[in-house]
């Protein structure tokens, strides 16, 4: 009896799964060309039930935006493809790196990809996949929109091939202007008045910074800003960019500085809300959280423009949270902007992506992101008026207008070093191991990854 | 009475251990679990234990998370297009692999070692290793970005392990059963279909499990072979896109977990009973 029960169990399992293989998958399937003859042999309702629903045609992107970022990017593209009847299918993934690359690999990259950093861009330009933007965009138009830098940072080998879109400035300390005016505290303009307001909170019994470096598998990249921005202080953009082409090594003096100037700060437990141990063990984004508990666990925190996602719900912009740009330390390298951001490129070259590329590169779907919120734009002709507050209006100003403005170093190093060794080493600097052994072990592995 | 007490206080070190290691074993998904349940703010700020300080406040609790992903656009045809994948990929590899365990269990062909060795060996093989040259494949083939496509990827993944799971259980079976079924005039088929295969169940159900867990709890796979979007995309890719490209909104997660472990839990339950009941028993009659 209960081996009939299993019989009959199982040819309907069998059946059930015969039926969901024979149903499911027409759309998606014979899209892909018919051999010719075959065509011919097609009875004609078939042929009319193949080409119904495929949203082939739509441009694929893949990107690593998700969550309201998708949601905004979706709103941005929707009147191109009003206008054009050209679809657009978006797909997000965090992990873009290996996806884009088994795609690439596998001989169908998606037309359009959204890198994180430019450091894949110029791997896959070398490499011969993406297709030069200056061969069809108007270069002027380009030069008018964007700032010479972000051109720069975009091209290799002396063609353009991708265009920042969603940028972030780094060189921002957070700060609660209310607990600022409740204790007195003034917004420090120098690096000694920034340190003599630290002391000056340690004394008053509070913790003047709040400072999370944990972050997954990513973690200590916080830290890797911190020394970039005082890098640009302290040595200036030129020694700098000799430092992420390695062209001076890790021991250098210019990088020993920088580091022990973060070092003060960060290994200060007066200093740092938890000390060192807090530092290490919370997660960036939670860390700037204490900054708005009552009385105030930190007073300040430094980090992107970014981090404004991460603040608890509620709080008004301006009003709950201001930012200061990172002080000058030494006078004559002024206030440099560190500065990241996605970077579109494109993968197949046709007409429609062409087009869909004007689009993007242009200043509508860019203030209709801006005004969702979330978005800082690296176009200057994107009107200031989009954004949906001054605070954002002052951060997309800075990134537009500053003098001196660096790509985020450890993005453009070789992953071994910028995505690997310099985060490590962060974290054993900031854990109380001895810079000089920390700066050695950075250089091993980077004269191996440089080498190449 | 006295025996009673007894034997309790001799057991209760083991049930103390045992205790132990089940509360150790927990902790993990309770702290999720009341994670899900706190608002952000909270979550942010402290950790998930201190609500355990007054646990019946329940004013300390939200289900703004469940709602928030539960109310997602979407999240209907991610569900569905999650069951799409994930039930032929668990049907599909074990058929295959019940015949397959069968024949290198109880029929005698040339080779027979050399080719299980080799499907055993498979299972060294990192699934990441073939995903270029099959996605390229697929593409010949049309087969990339159909469901088609992913069910066969997942059975060719699941194969190796399904086989050589069931091979061993079904060489585990006594020989004399097999020789009185042939005796009787069993074909190979009737002893596979009215003996191996019911007496087998136990193994069956231990696999499907495995099998469904591994497919509904795939991202990588599905994102490779199939694509992210709104369409095809299964439950684990809608759910990793709530999250901003910098991990904001991650505290949606832990409810997402949940969400996404209701159904493999029914899964579980209803095949428990399979694990229990004998495995041989009464299949042998006098």
């Amino acid at each position: 009896m209960l081996r009939k029960g299993y019989w009959i169990g199982l040819s309907a399992i069998l059946i059930v799964g015969l039926l969901l293989t024979a149903c499911a998958p027409k759309t998606v399937t014979v899209t892909v060309e018919v051999p010719v003859e075959r065509t011919v042999e097609v009875p004609v309702e078939r042929t009319v039930e193949v080409t119904v629903p495929a949203p082939k045609g739509a441009i694929t992107v893949l990107g690593v935006w998700g969550g309201d970022e998708r949601v905004a990017f979706q709103d941005a593209v929707a009147p191109f493809s009003e206008q054009t009847g050209i679809g657009v299918a978006f797909e997000g993934t965090r992990d873009l790196a290996a996806v884009l690359t088994t795609r690439v690999e596998a001989g169908n990259p998606p037309d359009i990809a959204i890198l994180p950093n430019p450091g894949q861009l110029y791997e896959l330009a070398e490499a011969g996949h993406l297709v030069p933007l200056d061969s069809f965009l108007d270069v002027n138009q380009i030069a008018a929109d964007y700032g010479q830098s972000w051109v720069d940072l975009a091209s290799y080998d002396g063609h353009l091939y991708g265009i920042f879109y969603k940028v972030a400035i780094k060189s921002l300390v957070w700060y609660n202007p209310k607990a600022f005016e409740a204790a007195g505290y003034e917004v420090p303009t120098t690096w000694d008045e920034l340190i003599a307001l630290s002391d000056q909170i340690v004394a008053d019994g509070g913790t003047p910074w709040c400072i999370g470096l944990e972050s997954g598998p990513a973690s200590g990249w916080p830290g890797t800003d911190w020394i970039e921005d005082i890098m640009l202080r302290t040595a200036g953009p030129e020694v700098y960019d000799q430092w992420v082409r390695h062209e001076i090594p890790w021991t250098d003096p210019a990088v020993k500085t920088a580091w022990e100037t973060f070092g003060q700060i960060v290994r200060n437990d007066d200093y740092v809300w938890g000390g060192t141990t807090g530092a290490l063990s919370t997660n960036f984004g939670d860390s700037p959280a204490p900054m708005f508990d009552d009385p105030p666990g930190c007073y300040m925190h430094r980090q992107a423009s970014f981090i404004t996602g991460f603040f608890p719900e509620g709080l008004v912009a301006g009003e709950d949270y201001d930012f200061f740009p990172l002080p000058p330390i030494d006078p004559q390298w002024g206030t440099p902007a560190l500065i990241a951001g996605d970077v579109v490129v494109m993968l197949n070259d046709t007409p429609e992506v062409r087009q869909f590329v004007e689009y993007l590169a242009g200043p509508e779907p860019q203030e209709i992101w801006a005004g969702l919120g979330g978005f800082i734009s690296a176009n200057k002709n994107v009107s200031l008026d989009a954004y949906p507050d001054d605070l954002t209006r002052k951060m997309a100003q800075a990134i537009t207008t500053a003098e001196v403005a660096r790509f985020d170093g450890s993005d453009l190093m070789p992953a071994a070093v910028g995505a690997g060794s310099f985060w490590s080493g962060v974290l054993d600097y900031v854990g109380g191991t001895d810079l000089d052994t920390v700066l050695e072990e950075i250089e091993a592995t980077a004269v191996d990854a440089y080498g190449q | 009475m006295k025996e009673r007490v007894f034997r309790w206080l001799s057991r209760f070190p083991l049930h103390l251990v045992l205790i132990g290691a089940a509360l150790v074993w927990l902790t993990p998904s309770v702290g999720l679990l009341v994670s899900s349940v706190r608002p952000y703010e909270a979550v942010i700020r402290t950790g998930w234990w201190t609500v355990l300080a007054h646990p019946f406040d329940f004013s300390q609790y939200t289900l703004q998370n469940y709602r928030e992903i539960l109310l997602t656009q979407g999240m209907a045809q991610a569900f569905r297009n999650s069951l799409l994948i994930t039930i032929p990929s668990t049907i599909i590899p074990i058929g295959i692999a019940a015949f397959a365990a069968y024949a290198f269990a109880w029929m005698e062909f040339p080779g027979r070692q050399v080719i299980f060795a080799i499907v055993v060996g498979l299972l060294v093989v990192p699934l990441q290793m073939t995903l270029i040259p099959l996605l390229r494949a697929y593409n010949r083939l049309g087969l990339a970005g159909s469901y088609v496509g992913i069910w066969l990827a997942h059975t060719g993944y699941g194969l190796p392990f399904a086989v050589y799971l069931l091979r061993n259980f079904f060489g585990a079976l006594p020989r004399d059963l097999f020789e009185s079924a042939y005796l009787d005039g069993a074909s190979e088929l009737t002893a596979f279909f009215r003996l191996a295969l019911p007496l087998s169940v136990p193994a069956l159900a231990s696999l499907a499990i495995f099998q469904f867990l591994w497919v509904w709890n795939d991202l990588l796979v599905a994102l490779i072979y199939l694509g992210g979007t709104e369409e095809v995309a299964p439950l684990t890719l809608k759910l990793s896109s709530l999250i901003n490209s910098l991990g904001q909104n991650w505290h949606l997660l832990t409810a997402a977990a949940f969400i996404s472990m209701a159904l493999p839990l029914v899964v579980f339950f209803s095949l428990q009973r399979y694990f229990v009941r004998g495995i041989l028993a009464g299949s042998v009659k006098g």
